[in-house]
């Protein structure tokens, strides 16, 4: 018995102390409602004495009449502008938002179109700006070509005619040097003619 | 020692008279003044800059238009919003009442159980002329509720129709009791914390217990303060809702 007998205060001690607040209370509080009864003796609630209705129903009437007045046609109308006036700008606001990211939208839109063509156009001109520079080139080469064989042809024609007058003149040359051999060799004088004619023979005998 | 339900006394400030009536002007009157002018004054000031981001002020003030903006569309549809400025009166000037009520040494109007009562009696009233002039004699189906079998159609009648008279009772003595309790509740700690220091000696720091409490239930009341306005204004809109949409 004895070592449950010594822990038994322990767990007794917080409710023994929450017991003694208690009751202080309750005799505080007991004394408290003892004192108003008696002072209540004469009256009784306030609230239940009808010679205080009248005022009171007048006031009533008078204070909320008034309240009724003024909140209907000075605070609610000032209110609700205020919150309609938000509301408004709120809306206007959010319009003109989705119009400008409209907008925006349709630039982009635009503007990559735009892009595209521009993209379209630049390689069309390069393509054409090849075919023409190309197309001159082959023209070009063309002439040339032309131009060259012409020349070519003139040139032979030159040399042939150079080689046939370069083989009159052999035949002229022969002659007259046929002429002075003959004079300084035997001193008789040749005719030309025959002597050309006589060259023209043994050109004919060496071919 | 004071009872705790000595602060709700109605104490005349100006006397008056009209028909023979007592209409002074008391510290429950004084308040309602209060709020109805602290309320305009608060709204209209914090919306004066008009100001398309708002400030602390101002987002107050939108706050709470756009709750019961909400709140009547939600519960009642596009056909409530001629009740509107109607709804949200009703909601800041509950709101205001109930808040400048927990200020130390002020009044709390809607702890009344005669303003509460007028005020669920006057939208039992309008609710009920508009269910009729929107839909003359077949309100009267609105205490038929569809689909019931038969023979319990005079018992659920019956209850019906009860319930519907019950609700100006309902509506205002909610209000009125959560105040009621609110504040003898506050009082009540309040006086504890003072008489435990009163007693003084080994009584003294005792006071704390109580104190602690009062300030958590104040942070509480400020809560019931706020909903209560809230469950007010939304059992209206919904009243409301049952008049012009009956089933």
């Amino acid at each position: 018995m004895k070592p449950s007998g010594q822990t038994e205060p322990r767990h007794i001690k917080p409710y023994l102390y929450s017991l003694l607040a208690g009751g202080i209370v309750l005799t505080m509080s007991n004394a408290a409602l003892a004192a108003s009864e008696k002072s209540e003796e004469s009256g009784g609630l306030p609230q239940l004495d009808f010679t205080t209705w009248p005022t009171q129903i007048f006031w009533l009437m008078v204070s909320f009449l008034l309240a009724y007045l003024l909140m209907w046609r000075l605070v609610v109308p000032r209110i609700g502008s205020v919150l309609e006036e938000r509301h408004n700008r709120i809306e206007d606001d959010l319009r003109r938002a989705r119009q400008a990211s409209d907008d925006a939208e349709k630039a982009r839109v635009a503007f990559e179109e735009m892009l595209a063509n521009a993209r379209n156009e630049a390689s069309d001109k390069t393509r054409q700006a090849t075919e023409s520079i190309m197309n001159k080139m082959d023209r070009k080469m063309e002439t040339a070509n032309a131009n060259l064989a012409k020349k070519m042809v003139t040139a032979e024609a030159d040399i042939a005619n150079a080689k046939n007058a370069a083989l009159k003149d052999v035949s002229e040359i022969a002659a007259t040097s046929a002429i002075d051999v003959v004079s300084q060799l035997t001193g008789m004088k040749v005719n030309k003619t025959d002597a050309k004619k006589q060259v023209k023979q043994a050109e004919k005998a060496l071919a | 020692m004071h009872s705790p339900v000595e602060q709700f006394t109605i104490k005349s400030l100006m006397q008056l008279e009209l028909f023979g009536y007592d209409i002074s002007f008391s510290n429950s009157a004084l308040f309602m003044m209060l709020a109805v002018i602290l309320s305009t004054l608060f709204l209209t000031l914090a919306m004066r800059g008009r100001q398309m981001v708002p400030g602390r002020m101002q987002g107050a003030a939108e706050m709470m238009y756009e709750f019961i903006a909400d709140m009547v569309s939600g519960t009642v549809g596009n056909e409530g919003r001629p009740y509107f400025p109607f709804i949200f009166t009703l909601f800041v000037f509950l709101l205001f009442g109930n808040m400048l009520g927990l200020i130390p040494y002020s009044y709390t109007f809607t702890s009344q159980i005669i303003v509460t009562f007028v005020l669920a009696l006057f939208i039992f009233i309008g609710v009920t002329l508009i269910a009729i002039f929107k839909h003359g004699t077949h309100f009267l189906t609105f205490f038929v509720p569809p689909g019931a079998p038969k023979v319990l159609i005079p018992f659920l009648i019956i209850i019906e129709v009860v319930s519907y008279f019950v609700r100006p009772v309902s509506l205002s003595v909610r209000l009125f009791a959560n105040m009621l309790a609110g504040h003898t509740m506050l009082k009540v700690f309040a006086g504890l914390a003072v008489m435990i220091t009163g007693a003084g000696g080994v009584y003294a720091p005792g006071a704390l217990l109580p104190f602690l409490a009062l300030v958590g239930l104040t942070g509480l009341e400020v809560l019931v303060a706020a909903l209560q306005a809230y469950v007010f204004t939304i059992l209206t809109c919904m009243y409301l809702n049952d008049a012009i949409h009956l089933h």
